[in-house]
């Protein structure tokens, strides 16, 4: 309601109303004014001249008329319907028109107004001369007839009025519809721009010449700003990108340092491990040779070096996530041997439920590298992905081809470099990995297994062969549908 | 018979290498340290000496070069833990023990061992220096 009232149409209409109820009144009293005034000067001319009409034919006939003539000219004054009182003072006599009614005979008062006395009657005194002797004809007329034409005047004004107000505020309405109509396109329009719709064209068609320019101006706004909108949302969007992008590789970086950070962690305790498992080992060693064959205690110490043996694997496999063994790396022209070595010794060792299948170019290569690690790196990819499936079974995917490194990827990868590599690829169906576990796979010990089942040195170890190799490593994974390992060893120019 | 100097600042690994350098017919002396090794040394003469490269006061790599200084026929075996030696997570001085044991070789010693090897490997290095 009160944007209502605050439209254009309201207050055009209110504005209207406004101006004639302050000038209306004023108008309508001054024409009433006007109407009377005429009125009653008309009538009291007509009283006048005709009294003194009367009057002067009786100063004329004075010397014929009789009283009873002077009484009949007196009645036919009333009886022509001018009159409602008339009569004559000569000397002590005056004479009545016998028409006169009773009520009226002594009314007679001087009116010098219309409407005097408020008796309807308008009394005139007419002095002439009757021969010798002084007279005064006394007339009175009535005022009624002129009252009503004066009413009847002020409601044809009244009409006059309300008529004229009517059209007015008609053609304010019509007036302000053909204004309002462009201003409220431009409205809705304004309103789809801000509500996000920069697409929405200012097209209100208007004659009127303000209303056009502002379009015009409103058009070239929305116009420019769609411009820079789209340049903005571009910038956005490019922005957003490189900021993803910056945090991959913080988030890569990180991850690098911590594993650095790790891996010098792992490189001292293995040290010391070292120390300690050397003397045990030794120890053990001595204490069997001096027991007899058939010592009960002999098969618990045999287990004392079982067990010290699998603590100096794991310890290697700690150094070799660590620091590089120091083993030599040499350019071998064609993985494909390698790789085929690697997946059949696999699938010797997984159930049958798990099917293995090699996509290899020949020859893939050449690659500066360490063959053994290689396939360690091939046999710990395979062995998880084949825990990955222990449960329903699945398929292993190996393969191995030449792929480049776009500057694009070399950005997210910060280890690779542009350029020609050997990708290795081992691809599961098995159950995936959410975000998280993706997160924690190379850190050393991080295990999904049961404990007993696995080390979770595995990744570990593959890590720092890649990383010894100048490769590097990525990851895909979805739960419930599989996991994706590609390793990129760089090509080698020899 | 060989003469044999041990020197590690492990009480464990002295005892054990001297128990099994004696028990193979080895004339066997241990040292805590690379200074009290060369005392040894220069006191009772050795075919080979056993050091291990991270040792506090003279460690390996300094022992090897003042034994390969002083007596160029003795044999030198240097043996390391492997991994590295800083303090827990303390980078990035961290000493890489393979880089510590190259730096040995190219002091003089003869032979690397990396820490835990078994006592065959231990005797088959010894014999193969000593070629006894």
């Amino acid at each position: 309601m009160a944007g209502n009232l605050k439209s254009l149409l309201a207050r055009m209409i209110l504005a209207v109303l406004l101006i004639h109820a302050l000038v209306l009144p004023l108008l309508s009293y001054a024409m009433i004014v006007v109407v009377r005034n005429a009125q009653e000067e008309v009538f009291i001319d007509h009283v006048r001249i005709y009294s003194r009409v009367f009057a002067d034919w009786l100063q004329a006939e004075s010397g014929t008329l009789s009283d009873a003539d002077i009484v009949a000219g007196l009645d036919s004054s009333i009886l022509g319907g001018r009159c409602v009182y008339a009569a004559l003072s000569k000397g002590d006599s005056r004479l009545f028109s016998s028409l006169t009614e009773p009520g009226n005979s002594d009314a007679f008062k001087e009116d010098f107004e219309f409407g005097d006395h408020d008796d309807s009657i308008y009394f005139i005194s007419t002095p002439l001369q009757l021969g010798d002797e002084a007279a005064v004809l006394q007339l009175g007329f009535d005022e009624n007839p002129t009252l009503q034409e004066i009413a009847n005047a002020k409601d044809a004004i009244l009409l006059i009025i309300v008529i004229y107000l009517l059209v007015t505020v008609g053609l304010v309405v019509l007036l302000s519809t053909l204004l309002s109509r462009p201003l409220n396109r431009l409205r809705r329009d304004s309103h789809k721009i801000a509500s996000g719709d920069y697409s929405r064209k200012m097209a209100a068609d208007s004659s009127i010449f303000e209303i056009s320019e502002l379009t015009r101006d409103l058009e070239n706004m929305r116009s420019t700003l769609v411009g820079i909108n789209a340049r903005l949302e571009g910038e956005i969007v490019s922005r957003e990108a490189a900021e993803a992008e910056r945090r991959k590789a913080e988030i890569h970086l990180r991850h690098m340092h911590r594993l650095q950070s790790i891996g010098t962690l792992a490189g001292g305790v293995a040290h010391e491990f070292n120390n300690v498992l050397l003397p045990l080992l030794l120890y053990t060693d001595l204490a069997l040779e001096d027991l007899p064959a058939d010592s009960p205690v002999r098969p618990n110490l045999e287990r004392v070096t079982r067990l010290a043996n699998r603590a100096k694997g794991l310890s290697e496999q700690i150094l070799t996530f660590g620091r590089p063994t120091g083993e030599t790396m040499s350019v071998v022209p064609d993985l494909a041997p390698i790789i085929d070595e690697a997946t059949s010794m696999v699938s010797a060792l997984i159930p049958k439920s798990v099917a293995i299948e090699t996509e290899i170019e020949h020859p893939v290569g050449p690659v500066s590298c360490n063959p053994n690690e290689i396939q360690q790196l091939l046999v710990n990819l395979c062995s998880n992905a084949f825990q990955a499936m222990l449960d329903d079974g699945g398929e292993i995917r190996v393969s191995a081809k030449h792929c480049e490194v776009s500057p694009e990827f070399a950005e997210l990868h910060p280890r690779l470099e542009p350029g020609d590599y050997v990708c290795l690829t081992v691809t599961d169906t098995g159950e995936g990995m959410d975000a998280e576990t993706l997160e924690r796979v190379f850190d050393p010990f991080f295990t999904t297994r049961e404990v007993g089942e696995g080390t979770g040195l595995g990744l570990s170890v593959v890590h720092g062969i890649v990383v010894k190799h100048n490769g590097d490593i990525v990851f895909s994974s979805e739960v419930n549908v599989g996991t994706t390992v590609a390793v990129y060893l760089p090509l080698s120019d020899e | 018979m060989t003469k044999v100097i041990v020197i590690d600042d492990e009480e464990d690994i002295r005892i054990v290498l001297k128990e099994i350098f004696t028990r193979a017919g080895y004339d066997v002396r241990v040292a805590s340290s690379g200074d009290e090794g060369l005392d040894l040394l220069r006191e009772h003469g050795a075919d080979l000496v056993i050091t291990d490269i991270i040792m506090p006061g003279s460690d390996g790599v300094e022992t090897a070069y003042d034994i390969r200084m002083e007596f160029p026929q003795t044999k030198i075996i240097v043996m390391s833990g492997g991994g590295n030696t800083a303090p827990l997570g303390y980078e990035p001085a961290a000493i890489n023990t393979t880089a510590y044991l190259a730096s040995a070789e190219a002091v003089g010693a003869d032979l690397t061992l990396t820490k835990p090897f078994d006592r065959e490997e231990l005797l088959k290095a010894v014999r193969e220096l000593t070629a006894d």
